[in-house]
């Protein structure tokens, strides 16, 4: 056991030192560990939502259909992105050679957003053939955009 | 077991006892050894809190596969229990259980509904009804697919898994640096 020696306990003087029990210090450290090896999670997932209701369609027939707003979409095509609205106003983001160039879609997200500051929801509609890997980088920078409320669509439904 | 002083050894034998003194040694040492505690309860101290930095509460609802390589994302949101659909180059899987082949749904441009998965996902949401008859059905599923699979692959399944009535999709991913989104990151 550890001791705290104060130096005292001479000439009649009670001796002040301290015991510290570290046997079961220890044992409680271990216990810690062994349930937390245990319980560990070694490998770190989360998980990005997205729902298939393209925003302004109403869910069902007998809904009341909500009121028409402009629709926001980021269409992924296999050689850029298009940032378009359903009032007509488009923005192609061409690929930097093989990349898609998240720099200025990041910049046009953020323009959006000032002028939107409201706006929650977009669509995310990539065509067929577009890597998996691209269309979640897309959605991340989206959600990161400050559009939580995504929806991911068909790119050729939109049309 | 009891733990004894150990004695000589070596070159006990020599009859010599001057001989056996000046080589073997001749005097009693203390053989009492002070273990060194407090580095090693530091060690355990940064041990633990290591251990608690990685501890998440949430336990290891997905299990990483060998064949599927998962994209990284930083605005993302805690992992819930749902039915998990993973997608590599070779097989659709709902669950462990094989539903549809990538390579049949890459090649094929229609959009045709996978069967097997919506009779399957059906079935989950009737049980789901069974067990939680006062709870909202949250109708989302885990997508949990290779980096280089085609999106057709993805949206044939996302179709599948919306006309089975689960229109919420989480995308697996791996989580990395930054903040969490605005839906409540980790």
């Amino acid at each position: 056991m550890a001791t705290i020696d104060s130096g005292g306990g001479h000439g009649g003087k009670k001796s002040v030192d301290q015991e510290i029990p570290l046997i079961p210090f220890i044992d409680l450290l271990f216990c810690c560990i062994m349930f937390l090896l245990a319980t560990a999670v070694w490998n770190q997932l989360a998980r990005i939502s997205a729902n298939q209701q393209v925003p302004g369609q109403p869910q069902n027939e007998d809904a009341i259909p909500p009121e028409e707003r402009v629709r926001l979409m980021l269409q992924i095509q296999g050689s850029r992105y298009r940032l378009a609205s359903s009032a007509g106003d488009s923005l192609d983001i061409p690929k930097n050679g093989e990349e898609y160039d998240i720099a200025t879609l990041m910049e046009k997200l953020d323009e959006r957003k000032r002028l939107e500051p409201n706006r929650r929801d977009i669509i995310v509609a990539p065509e067929d053939g577009v890597r998996y890997s691209d269309v979640v980088q897309a959605m991340d920078l989206v959600v990161g955009a400050g559009f939580p409320e995504m929806s991911l669509s068909d790119g050729a439904s939109l049309m | 077991m009891p733990v004894h002083v150990p004695g000589k050894v070596l070159l006990h034998h020599i009859p010599l006892k001057f001989v056996r003194d000046k080589v073997a040694g001749g005097g009693k040492k203390n053989v009492d050894q002070s273990l060194p505690m407090v580095p090693f309860i530091d060690f355990l101290i940064v041990l633990v809190v290591f251990l608690i930095m990685n501890f998440a509460a949430s336990g290891e609802l997905v299990a990483q596969k060998a064949s599927i390589t998962m994209p990284s994302a930083a605005n993302t949101e805690t992992l819930e229990i749902s039915p998990i659909i993973s997608i590599d180059d070779r097989v659709v899987t709902l669950d462990g259980t094989r539903v549809a082949d990538t390579q049949t749904l890459a090649q094929n441009a229609q959009m045709d509904p996978i069967n097997s998965l919506i009779q399957t996902l059906e079935q989950q949401k009737r049980n789901w009804s069974i067990l939680h008859p006062s709870e909202p059905f949250p109708a989302a599923v885990i997508l949990q697919a290779d980096v280089a699979v085609d999106f057709r692959v993805i949206k044939k399944v996302m179709f599948s898994a919306a006309q089975a009535g689960y229109s919420n999709i989480s995308f697996a991913v791996n989580k990395t640096g930054g903040g969490g989104g605005e839906g409540g990151g980790e």
